[in-house]
C-alpha cells in the first residue's frame, strides 16, 4: 500500500511539475509575442526619432521645400496632405456609412446580395494599392479631366480606403445588442429614425475605429497618389492643383534624391507624431461620446 | 427610403459638381506648363522650376514623375507640355524634339569592402548574364554575386544594355530596383552584391560615407569631373522632349533650364552641367 501510493504521488508531482512547465512556456511565448510588437514600434521609433529630430523647427512647418527638399521645410505638402485626407474622408463617409448602413441593417449576412458587396469588398482590400493609383490616373485624372491634382488623389484614396470603413463600420453597427432595435420598434419608431436616433449614435465609438484605420491608410499611402495627385510642391491654391502628399516626399527623398536621407528622417518623424495625434484625438471623443450615451440612457 | 435613395443622389450631386468645376477651371489653364516623366530628372526640373516661377509671375509649372518611357509617351499623346527623358532618344522616337539640359554618367558600384578593383566590359556582361556567378571569378573573394538591376522602363537599364549589348531576357538578376537611391541602399546593405547607378548620385554617397565603391570603366575613374571632360563612356544626357518645336512659355523654360546661369542648380543636385556653350 505504502509502495503504491508513493508511486501515485510521485507521478502526479511530475504531472503537476509539468503542467507548471508548459504554463510557464505559454506565458513566455504570449508575453514574448506581446514584447516583440512593442519593441518593434519602439525600435522603429527611436531610430526615426534619432535621424529626424535635428532638422525639426518652426521653420520647417512654415517653409516650402527648397532644392528638392533638401533645404527648406514641409508646409506646402502638410497643407496638400491635409487636403488629400479632408477630400478622402469626405467622399468616403457618406458612400462608406450608407454602404455598412445597407449591408447590417437592410440585408441579412447571409443575403446573396449582402454576399456579393462583402465578396466584392474584400477583393478590393486585397488590390495592391499600386492598382488604385493607376485606376485612379485613367479614371479620374484621365477620362474624368482632373488631371494630376488633390481631387483626384482623395478620391482615389476614398476608393482604396472604403473596403476597410465598410467592413468595420459594418461591425459596429451590427454588434449595436438586437434588444436595442426590438425595444425601437416596440415604440414604433420608424427604420430610419431606429437607424439615425439610435443604432448609429451607439455605433460611434466603432465607426470612429474605422475613420482612425481609414487616416493611417490614406496618410502612409504612396502609390496610389504619385500617378494621381501629384508630385508638385508647390503650395497648392485650390483642388485642381497637383499637390505632394508627405508620404510621397518620404519615398522621393529617400529613393530619388542624393542626400535627402536626413530630410526623409524627418518627414517620416512627423508623419508617426501626426498619426499618434489623430489617434489620441480621435481616442478621447470616441471615450466623451460613450460617456455621453451612458448618462443619457 | 429617404436612406435608400440618398446615395445614389449623392453620386450624382458630385460628379455633376466636379465635372461642371472643372470646365470652369479649364479657361484659367493659360500659364500652366506640364512636364512628366524621368524621377532622375523631376527633382532638378522641380528646382528649376521653382527659380523659373519666381521670375515669371503668372506662370505655373507642374512636375510629374514615372519614368522614362512615360515622359516620351506623355509628350507623344500631348497630355505632358514637355516630356523628361534621361536618355538620348531611339529611332522610334525620332518623331520628338530633344533638349538636353545636362549630363549624367552612370557607374558599376559594389560595396565598399569588396577587393575587386576594377571589372573589365566583357566581365560585367558575364556577370549580369548569370555566367559568372562568384566574386573569386573577377578576382574577389569566394562567395555568391548578388547581382542587382533596374526596372523596366528605367533609362539606366536601356543605357546599360545599350553600352553592354545585352537584351533585357538575358540579364539574370537576384534584385530589381527602381530609383538610383534604391540601388546604392541595396549595394550599401549587401556587401556581395553589384549595381550600376547614376555618377552624381554614387559620388555624392561615396565621400558622404555610404559603404560603396566606384569601380572605373577602361581606367577611367568615374566621377563628375571625368563625365564634363567627355573621358567616361557610360553617360547619357538628359533631355527635355516636346512633340512639336516648343512655343510660349514650353520654349522659354526650355531655354531658362540649359542656360549656363542655372549651372549652380544643376550641380545642386549632382548632376553635369551642358558643357562650354
Amino acid at each position: 500500500m505504502m509502495v503504491s501510493r508513493q508511486v501515485l504521488t510521485r507521478t502526479s508531482r511530475i504531472r503537476a511539475s509539468r503542467a507548471r512547465l508548459q504554463n510557464r512556456i505559454a506565458a513566455a511565448v504570449i508575453w514574448g509575442g506581446a514584447i516583440f510588437v512593442a519593441a518593434l514600434f519602439a525600435w522603429l521609433m527611436a531610430d526615426i526619432l534619432w535621424h529626424g529630430w535635428r532638422e525639426i523647427s518652426l521653420a520647417y512647418f512654415t517653409q516650402e521645400p527648397e532644392s528638392a527638399g533638401r533645404l527648406g521645410g514641409i508646409s506646402s505638402i502638410l497643407v496638400s496632405t491635409g487636403l488629400i485626407l479632408i477630400v478622402c474622408l469626405v467622399s468616403a463617409l457618406p458612400i462608406g456609412l450608407g454602404t455598412a448602413i445597407f449591408l447590417a441593417e437592410y440585408t441579412g449576412p447571409e443575403d446573396t446580395v449582402s454576399r456579393k458587396i462583402r465578396l466584392s469588398l474584400n477583393v478590393l482590400a486585397g488590390t495592391p494599392s499600386i492598382v488604385f493609383g493607376l485606376f485612379g490616373n485613367a479614371f479620374f485624372c484621365k477620362m474624368l479631366g482632373m488631371g494630376f491634382s488633390i481631387l483626384s488623389g482623395g478620391l482615389t484614396l476614398a476608393c482604396m480606403v472604403l473596403p476597410y470603413f465598410i467592413r468595420i463600420a459594418e461591425e459596429s453597427i451590427r454588434s449595436v445588442p438586437q434588444s436595442y432595435r426590438m425595444g425601437a420598434v416596440a415604440l414604433g419608431l420608424s427604420k430610419s429614425t431606429q437607424i439615425m436616433r439610435l443604432i448609429l449614435p451607439v455605433a460611434v465609438p466603432g465607426i470612429l475605429g474605422a475613420i482612425i484605420l481609414s487616416v493611417g491608410r490614406s496618410l502612409s499611402e504612396t502609390a496610389a497618389l504619385i500617378f494621381t495627385s501629384g508630385y508638385v510642391d508647390r503650395m497648392p491654391e485650390s483642388l485642381y492643383d497637383s499637390g505632394r502628399s508627405l508620404s510621397v516626399h518620404i519615398y522621393d527623398l529617400s529613393m530619388n534624391v542624393a542626400g535627402g536621407d536626413q530630410r526623409a528622417y524627418s518627414a517620416a518623424l512627423v508623419l508617426i507624431v501626426s498619426l499618434i495625434l489623430i489617434n489620441f484625438i480621435t481616442g478621447l471623443i470616441g471615450r466623451a461620446w460613450s460617456r455621453r450615451m451612458i448618462s443619457i440612457s | 427610403m429617404a436612406i435608400r435613395y440618398s446615395l445614389p443622389v449623392f453620386c450624382l450631386a458630385y460628379l455633376a459638381m466636379t465635372g461642371s468645376n472643372h470646365a470652369a477651371g479649364q479657361e484659367n489653364l493659360t500659364g500652366k506648363l506640364t512636364l512628366t516623366g524621368s524621377s532622375t530628372i523631376a527633382p532638378l526640373v522641380s528646382d528649376l522650376a521653382k527659380k523659373f516661377e519666381k521670375t515669371h509671375p503668372g506662370v505655373r509649372v507642374d512636375v510629374q514623375t514615372g519614368g522614362s518611357s512615360r515622359g516620351v509617351l506623355d509628350a507623344r499623346q500631348g497630355t505632358a507640355d514637355i516630356g523628361m527623358v534621361s536618355r538620348a532618344l531611339k529611332e522610334d522616337e525620332q518623331d520628338l524634339k530633344s533638349y538636353p539640359i545636362a549630363l549624367d554618367g552612370i557607374c558599376v558600384i559594389v560595396h565598399s569592402t569588396n577587393p575587386v578593383k576594377e571589372l573589365t566590359d566583357s566581365q560585367i556582361v558575364a556577370i549580369y548574364t548569370g555566367r559568372v556567378k562568384n566574386w573569386k571569378d573577377v578576382g574577389g573573394l569566394d562567395k555568391q554575386i548578388m547581382v542587382v538591376n533596374k526596372a523596366e522602363g528605367r533609362s539606366t537599364l536601356e543605357l546599360f544594355l545599350h553600352y553592354t549589348k545585352l537584351k533585357l531576357p538575358d540579364i539574370k538578376a537576384d534584385v530589381i530596383i527602381g530609383d538610383n537611391e534604391q540601388g546604392i541602399k541595396t549595394v550599401a546593405g549587401n556587401p556581395y552584391s553589384v549595381a550600376y547607378v547614376s555618377i552624381g548620385t554614387a559620388e555624392y554617397n561615396a565621400t558622404h560615407g555610404t559603404q560603396i565603391k566606384l569601380l572605373p570603366l577602361h581606367g577611367i575613374q568615374p566621377s563628375m569631373q571625368a563625365l564634363i571632360d567627355h573621358k567616361f563612356a557610360l553617360s547619357r544626357p538628359l533631355n527635355l522632349v516636346t512633340k512639336t518645336e516648343p512655343t510660349g512659355i514650353a520654349k522659354e523654360f526650355i531655354a531658362f533650364a540649359a542656360a549656363p546661369e542655372n549651372d549652380s542648380i544643376v550641380k545642386g543636385q549632382y548632376f553635369v552641367p551642358l558643357a562650354k556653350r
